[in-house]
């Protein structure tokens, strides 16, 4: 490999972020001019046109609410119409709106801008950071997403690095990530479980690992479960609180609601260090009279563990669901890793420890572990001497489908199944000189559509035209690396390609990335310094 | 790099590729243990993932390596399965081999079909067919001859085509003429 050869490890996170690279044959956190080692995934438009990515960007959230953006994540490779976004809507006090193709789009500083582009703004950031530290511009990268994120939010992840100017070597799954952080350097041969608990979402991994190889051999997860829903326990909690006592529904104002949102993180990430938690929101509104109010809690560790209690459970309902796809029981697992800021809390140190009969394993930090396996696969991925490096045996998280008559769905690649790898399905006319096919692919677990994600329409055209039925076309759905899927059909006489189109889909056209990659790079993004101060 | 000796065996698996089955493709016996099967998919990983080769310009030898991965992750998704790996192992030892060399759920649904087709046959296509058979058998058992061969009759009313259901009425007509007899 070429000595200035180098490549960045991103954990693309839903509150925040993180970026590392291989120094030294070790993969080792960047830490910003400031010495921040991990970034708040929030982006703020300011007045003037720039903007401001991370930390500083975070203390805006409440003075310049409608033009900072946060947990972007729940909403890349998202349709419109989807709970999640609904969800947001409500809960964000940044516009969220309607794109073309059902698409959603942030309505921030005076712009229009799609998920990607948000997301591309915090990779720029990353990108920054690793070239002041080295530098001189690095401009490759492997980037992480929750292993149970869906094509469109695998494709939009990969967009998102296009615009900002990086060339996506791979898309990494988070836990698989950690596991190969967890096993460089170390001769071991095990069954390890990642329990990965990240800010908006929550995924679980069983691999195997070997001298050199990493076999995941399940994984599961939720999309919608994350620390997030912790701190909006205690929010509700404290707002249902303050409505009982002074008959004031805090929820009503966004700024208000801001407030509250962060006591509720603050005062989760206290009463799991401390056991508890006093709560304090100076002049969080004003009553009738005019009077300011103020807002004075506390809460004890087992009230918050009661609060909570449901989430955790349901965390082990997908680790249930890992085991049996993996074929396993708790008594196969050697080892049990914590991934994620929420897995700090005693709650779910505690319940894991139960769950899984076994202490999970210590000394591995919960939110820099991600991003150093990123590194590591990320160098391992510029080697041009083929080396035999790590193999990473990965798996597709989702059933990929097609939608057939009624509504309903066939099964064309199981869930669970190692990736790359490919599928023909044969189609034939149905109506005589019929010159297109059209096909709906889904990913999930739901044998009727309604139940699954919509990947797109793609419609093959260039075929033979003839007698109905007389045609056949092979159309081959391939699952790359990345988890990404690709679609492409052949006529089945001749072999020829047929052309294929993409006639629905949430993402971004290549016309799209280059302009948005156009815009992105003319973007100033501030200095922090002058936020800070 | 890659090693000319490798480059030159990755072209001519590729160029065969279609023409092998799954343990060919794994280079296992068709008698191999889950380890084996299992070591023998992470030896051909070492050799042929992509990510090994991810740094390399695109070249033939790139893509002959990736269509030869995804055929051994396919391989191997068939092969450490029991039930797909015994389906799969009488379709490639059957007069059909070169057809189903890559294994399909289709087949699979397939079997389930006739399957069902034989238990149809043996047991009657409509339920009161089928329950009228079995009520005839156990007559039949217990030596109610005549009870039978009315059960029977209405059974084939059910199923006029059904000729498992003629044969056995006439067994038990037989049997009802040769009673008498003996009386």
């Amino acid at each position: 490999m070429a000595d200035d050869a180098v490549a960045m490890g991103i954990d693309l996170g839903t509150s925040y972020s993180c970026v590392s690279l291989m120094i030294d044959g070790k993969p080792t956190v960047i830490p910003n001019e400031w010495g921040d080692r991990t970034h708040a995934s929030v982006v703020s438009f300011l007045q003037d046109g720039s903007v401001l990515v991370g930390n500083a960007a975070k203390k805006n959230i409440i003075t310049n609410a409608e033009n900072t953006v946060y947990s972007a994540k729940r909403l890349i490779g998202r349709y419109f119409f989807s709970d999640e976004v609904k969800k947001a809507q409500a809960m964000m006090p940044y516009q969220i709106v309607e794109g073309p193709n059902n698409a959603v789009r942030i309505r921030a500083g005076g712009q229009e801008l799609s998920l990607p582009e948000v997301s591309a703004l915090v990779l720029r950031e990353m990108k920054a950071i690793v070239e002041s530290y080295l530098g001189r511009e690095v401009t490759k990268a492997v980037i992480t997403v929750p292993a149970y994120f869906n094509d469109n939010q695998r494709q939009a992840t990969k967009d998102a690095g296009r615009i900002a100017g990086l060339e996506v070597l791979r898309i990494v799954n988070e836990p698989t990530a950690a596991a190969l952080a967890y096993g460089f350097g170390r001769d071991v041969a095990q069954r390890v479980v990642i329990y990965d608990l990240g800010g908006g979402t929550f995924d679980v991994s069983i691999l195997e690992i070997g001298k050199d190889v990493f076999e995941v051999l399940s994984t599961a997860g939720d999309t919608y479960l994350g620390g997030d829903d912790f701190d909006d326990r205690i929010m509700t909690w404290l707002a249902d609180d303050f409505q009982a006592k002074h008959g004031l529904d805090l929820r009503q104002n966004k700024f208000c609601l801001q407030m509250l949102k962060e006591a509720g993180e603050k005062a989760k990430i206290d009463v799991g260090r401390d056991g508890q938690a006093s709560i304090f929101i100076e002049g969080i509104c004003q009553d009738a009279a005019g009077q300011v109010m103020n807002l004075e809690q506390s809460l004890g560790g087992d009230q918050f563990n009661k609060m909570v209690m449901d989430l955790v459970q349901r965390t082990f309902k997908v680790c249930d669901e890992a085991l049996q796809s993996a074929r396993m029981t708790v008594g196969d697992i050697d080892a049990v890793i914590l991934v994620g800021g929420p897995t700090r809390l005693p709650i779910i140190r505690n319940s894991v420890k139960h769950y899984f009969q076994k202490e999970p394993i210590v000394g591995i930090d919960p939110d820099e572990v991600v991003a150093m396996g990123a590194s590591i696969q990320a160098h391992a991925l510029l080697d041009e001497t083929t080396a035999a490096t790590s193999t990473l045996l990965d798996v597709t998280p989702l059933t990929l489908r097609i939608g057939t008559v009624g509504g309903f769905t066939e099964k064309i690649i199981d869930k669970n199944t190692p990736i790359p790898i490919e599928k023909s399905k044969p189609f034939t006319t149905s109506r005589d000189g019929q010159d297109r096919v059209k096909i709906k692919v889904y990913q999930g677990e739901d044998n009727k559509a309604e139940g699954c994600e919509l990947l797109g329409e793609f419609e093959f055209t260039g075929f033979r035209v003839g007698y109905r039925g007389d045609v056949k076309i092979d159309v081959t759905f391939e699952i790359d690396s990345n988890g990404i899927v690709n679609v492409s059909a052949a006529d089945a006489e001749s072999g020829q390609k047929t052309s294929t189109t993409i006639s629905l889909s949430s993402g971004l056209s290549e016309k799209d990335i280059e302009a948005a990659a156009a815009r992105n790079a003319r973007t100033k993004v501030e200095d922090s310094i002058e936020a800070v101060g | 790099m890659v090693d000319l000796a490798f480059e030159i065996e990755t072209e001519a698996l590729a160029q065969v590729l279609d023409s092998l089955d799954y343990f060919q493709v794994l280079k296992v016996a068709q008698t191999a243990s889950p380890g084996e099967i299992k070591a023998a998919f992470y030896r051909e990983s070492r050799a042929y993932h992509p990510d090994r080769y991810n740094a390399l310009p695109p070249t033939p030898f790139k893509d002959n390596a990736f269509k030869i991965y995804k055929r051994i992750t396919e391989a191997y998704v068939t092969l450490r399965d029991d039930r797909k790996r015994q389906r799969y192992l009488a379709d490639v030892t059957g007069p059909d081999r070169d057809r189903k060399l890559r294994f399909d759920e289709e087949s699979e649904q397939e079997t389930k079909a006739a399957q069902r087709r034989q238990i149809e046959e043996q047991f009657g296509q409509t339920p009161k067919g089928r329950q009228l058979y079995q009520q005839a058998m156990k007559d039949l058992e217990a030596g109610r001859v005549d009870a039978a061969v009315r059960n029977l009759k209405t059974a084939v009313m059910f199923e006029p085509a059904n000729a498992r259901f003629k044969e056995a009425l006439a067994a038990a007509e037989k049997k009802v003429v040769h009673d008498f007899r003996v009386k």
